[in-house]
């Protein structure tokens, strides 16, 4: 497989740096954007729906349709005439269009960065990560979609042939989160895709755009209206699709208690329904990073606050909790400590921020009441002390003394709160970490190389990450996606990632009837 | 100038002292050897190094080290040894000694002292042989405005101690005067990222600005002092920052006429040879006295550019192949020597045809040898140092300082610079010829 990762902008060079600050002025003349409900052929009204800048609530990034479910209902069949003419198409034309995307992309990477700093207050490397990541999931599939179609090879014995072969499952749901605007909708929509499902897109409500610019880029690249409806709006049409039972597969990512949802929905098999639903759903974390005794403090604290607090901490993989050894937890913490409080708070559209808004006001209250119950039941260590008052801020802090029962312990907060917790060693740091519900990243920060063969043995991990931080996972170089409660599924970005969209068929044929040999 | 470039290299290549005068020196060359011949082993003793001053007990030490060790496929008897030792704990107390003595015992070799105040006497016995130095504060990385607070008071300290010490020093005109005036004898290496927590790739005036902030004292007090503050380069992550804060710092109407100071151009970056027009763009612009010192190095981050940029899918900002960045260091080093007297050329490099042919182009230029520095490192350029000061060369020795935990990410540099493949270093150790050591790269 010839697949590349996209490189990211170099951003420590000025000109590129200017590239972006143009794209973003050229896209503020053009706010906002207009996001129809996309079904078939049809564009619906971009109406209904207000997409706005969290960082400064007054400016509209996008108006866009909302979809209920009337337009689930429709996107569906359509997706089901649509199917009848994408699924039939090889592997190979089906692959082109997805390349065809990612060029389309491509050319607009400068653009739709810009459009995701506007949207989901993405600082610029973050922003510019996540569309080289949407580029790297089409062509990845793409060339996994290939490889796919070659089918399996199976035992032969003389007399008989055996095949085994993947076919597309048909309608797929995809319920994107807006964290990764266009990473996140473009991986599971173009996995659809590439195995020969048609899709609908509905993505979150807070980044409709990022999603709109991903349909058109498969639009115009060749994928037919049919077999790609977008459904912009709020939680309706998401719902209606769970339900639906023309639907195949549904592929969600969010949060755990929605993902639930979808689970216990997706099992329900009424009489009419001549299929059991497949669901892919990646969930929450409670992502924790051990820190032994022989860490390298140099490497650990710039890599655990970045772990933690880079994009407000809004993202599945970020750190959550430190477990540092007992040995070196008041230098760590007081590192820690002081590596928070020059921390950027800001707006995402300034190359020196590091923590921007979140995402809207809901989420503000909620990482604030977190960070009040962690100042009664624990200490706080640091807390940056001014953040913008426009805006849904919240300050990075972190807090230390919590008892491992406590909610800031065991609740994914999805925001900039890290907990630091002492522990014996790091096999009692594993114990901690074993008795949580998720299971999704963690690190280690250790210099023996039997402590991290011993602890990458025993954690249940979906992705640990030694001696680095724990986000920025890689298309084809770190297949992303939790266990335990954190997920199902076959992990994002990975060679099993298109297993979760077909169904495998053998066909055993008798090659020696009346005694004409086969060969 | 070929001509002169070979004679000037043979002759320095003669004084070099013989190895026999140093038993200890002996014992670490021994020791390279066996590291710079299996890449597994290499990497199994450097990481032990690195971990050294982290661990909490000899016990601790030993575990670590047969940790590493049983990494290694094929290990050469007295490591096999090591291993059996680590069985036991009687084993691994006397295991964990001996490893640390060992440790400490490279880390001297490298590191010229604890603190500024140890360092005096090792830096007088310098210069009394003939050599200058730069002292470098070791420190470990700064993230928070108390570290950065802490590095820039000991390079303060470093400044005030050395600046007491000098005047008690010989006269050696060779080291203290060239044709543009005096050189200071108290002279210090900063590193930018040292001074604040806020360099960042990506918005490099904010870390230019907070650095700057501490910079600008350090640079008064040298002025008072009479003193030479000179401003590493890193890598590419921090270069714009740091080219900024000097530009704009060493502008500013109270700096324009002192201290002396300086920056440093690596050789191995593509874009050297546009910067060093810049740097001289703007020596001759502002005219400020005394002249910049631009010190003409290799590169000490070449690991780190290339495995950057390969994990992101960028071009590597340095060059690949050995040869091309040799090149490139003599194509800069003829420009440096064109533009003096706006600047003074300070050409750092053990290797002995960039040397040779650094001292020959400053002939042919028809300059005095005390108008062009010659630097090496503590630990690896000793020998040439000694060879150096021998044939009347202006030498500076760049002497870091600091305790083991500040010292181990430098000492392991220095030691993976010590055994790589391509070194000028271990190619003398190899007995290359003096021929192939001045070949034209």
């Amino acid at each position: 497989m010839s697949f590349r990762n996209e490189p990211i902008l170099e951003l420590r060079r000025a000109p590129e740096r200017d590239a972006l600050l143009e794209a973003l002025r050229a896209l503020d003349g053009r706010l906002p954007v207009a996001v129809p409900v996309l079904i078939g052929g049809d564009r619906g009204a971009a109406e209904g729906l207000d997409s706005t800048d969290p960082g400064t609530p007054e400016r509209l990034v996008a108006t866009a349709g909302e979809a209920g479910a009337a337009e689930a209902e429709a996107a569906v069949e359509a997706a089901q005439r649509g199917f009848a003419e994408w699924g039939a198409r090889p592997a190979a034309r089906r692959a082109e269009a997805l390349r065809g995307a990612a060029a389309r992309l491509r050319e607009r990477r400068l653009e739709l960065a810009a459009l995701q700093v506007r949207e989901c207050a993405k600082p610029w490397p973050e922003a510019d990560a996540d569309v080289c990541e949407a580029i790297d999931f089409l062509e990845y599939y793409a060339a996994e979609a290939l490889e796919l179609d070659r089918g399996r090879e199976l035992i032969q014995v003389p007399g008989e042939r055996n095949r085994m072969r993947y076919a597309p499952r048909g309608v797929a749901a995809v319920i994107a989160p807006w964290n990764f605007p266009l990473a996140i909708p473009c991986g599971m929509t173009a996995a659809a895709l590439a195995a020969g499902n048609a899709a609908v897109l509905k993505p979150a409500e807070q980044s409709p755009a990022s999603a709109g610019a991903l349909v058109d880029a498969l639009h115009a690249a060749g994928v037919p209206p049919d077999a790609l409806a977008l459904l912009p709006g709020h939680g309706e049409a998401g719902a209606a699709l769970v339900r639906d039972p023309r639907v195949h597969v549904i592929a969600f990512t969010g949060s755990s208690a929605v993902g639930l949802e979808i689970v216990r929905g997706a099992a329900d098999t009424p009489d009419e329904q001549g299929h059991v639903k497949r669901v892919v759903a990646e969930m929450g974390g409670k992502n924790c990073v051990i820190v032994d005794a022989d860490a390298d403090l140099d490497e650990a604290v710039p890599a655990i606050v970045h772990s933690a607090f880079g994009y407000a901490g809004q993202k599945c993989s970020a750190a959550a909790r430190v477990l540092v050894h007992e040995a070196i937890v008041d230098t760590l913490v007081e590192r820690l400590a002081g590596a928070t409080d020059v921390l950027r708070v800001g707006q995402a559209e300034e190359f020196a921020t590091e923590v921007p808004p979140v995402i809207e006001a809901e989420a503000q209250e909620r990482v604030l009441r977190y960070g009040e119950l962690a100042a009664r039941e624990g200490r706080i260590a640091a807390r940056v002390a001014t953040v913008p008052a426009n805006g849904w801020f919240c300050p990075p802090t972190i807090a230390v003394g919590l008892a491992d029962g406590s909610p800031v312990n065991r609740e994914e907060v999805f925001g900039p709160l890290l907990s630091v917790t002492a522990v014996r060693s790091a096999d009692h740091a594993c114990d901690v970490v074993e008795s949580l519900p998720f299971a999704l990243t963690g690190g280690l920060f250790s210099r023996n190389p039997a402590t991290v063969e011993r602890v990458a043995a025993r954690l249940p991990l979906g992705n640990l990450y030694v001696n680095r931080g724990i986000t920025g996972a890689m298309v084809g170089r770190q297949p992303f996606g939790g266990n335990r409660r954190s997920g199902i599924g076959a992990k994002a970005g990975g060679p099993d990632y298109l297993l979760q969209f077909v169904e495998p068929r053998v066909v055993t044929e008798n090659t020696m009837r009346q005694g004409i040999p086969a060969e | 100038m070929e001509s002169e470039l070979q004679r000037v290299g043979r002759s320095i290549h003669a004084a070099f002292p013989t190895r026999s005068r140093h038993p200890l020196r002996a014992l670490d060359v021994k020791a390279m050897e066996m590291a710079a011949q299996d890449q597994e082993l290499r990497a199994a003793l450097f990481r032990f190094v690195d971990v050294t001053p982290a661990c909490t007990s000899l016990d601790d030490l030993a575990r670590h080290l047969s940790a590493y060790l049983d990494e290694v496929d094929e290990r050469p008897p007295p490591l096999a040894a090591a291993m059996r030792m680590s069985q036991s704990r009687a084993g691994r107390t006397a295991l964990g000694a001996a490893a640390a003595a060992g440790v400490r015992h490279m880390a001297h070799r490298f590191i010229v002292g604890e603190t500024p105040s140890a360092a005096v006497r090792p830096i007088r016995h310098l210069w009394e042989h003939g050599a200058a130095v730069s002292l470098d504060l070791l420190g470990e990385a700064t993230v928070t405005q108390p570290e950065a607070d802490r590095y820039a008071e000991r390079c303060l300290d470093a400044l005030e101690t050395l600046a007491a010490a000098a005047p008690s020093w010989a006269d050696r005109p060779l080291l203290e005067r060239d044709s543009l005036g005096p050189v200071p004898r108290a002279n210090v290496s900063v590193k930018v990222s040292a001074l604040s927590p806020l360099l960042r790739p990506e918005a490099p005036e904010i870390g230019r600005d907070d650095a700057a902030r501490r910079m600008r004292p350090l640079l008064l007090r040298a002025k008072e002092l009479g003193a030479h503050l000179h401003i590493d380069m890193e890598s590419v992550d921090t270069l714009e920052a740091t080219m900024r804060l000097v530009f704009d710092v060493l502008s500013e109407l109270e700096l324009r006429d002192g201290p002396s100071t300086g920056i440093v151009l690596q050789a191995y970056l593509r874009e050297s040879p546009d910067q060093l027009e810049q740097v001289l763009a703007w020596a001759r612009s502002v005219e400020r006295t005394p002249p910049l010192v631009v010190r003409l190095v290799k590169g000490a981050y070449w690991d780190h550019e290339v495995v950057e940029a390969r994990q992101r899918g960028w071009t590597p900002p340095v060059f690949e192949r050995k040869a091309e960045s040799d090149r490139n260091f003599e194509q800069l080093t003829r420009r440096l020597l064109e533009g003096w007297p706006h600047v003074r050329p300070a050409i750092a490099s053990h290797n002995l045809r960039s040397v040779a042919h650094a001292v020959a182009a400053n002939r042919a230029a028809g300059r005095a040898h005390a108008d062009l520095e010659l630097q090496v490192l503590r630990g690896l350029g000793d020998d040439l140092a000694a060879a150096l000061a021998d044939l009347d060369m202006r030498v500076r020795i760049y002497c870091p300082v600091g305790d083991m935990v500040a010292g181990m990410a430098y000492l392991v540099r220095r030691l993976l610079e010590n055994t790589a493949n391509e070194s000028f270093l271990s190619d003398l150790q190899r007995g290359v010829s003096v021929d192939e050591l001045l070949a034209a790269p």
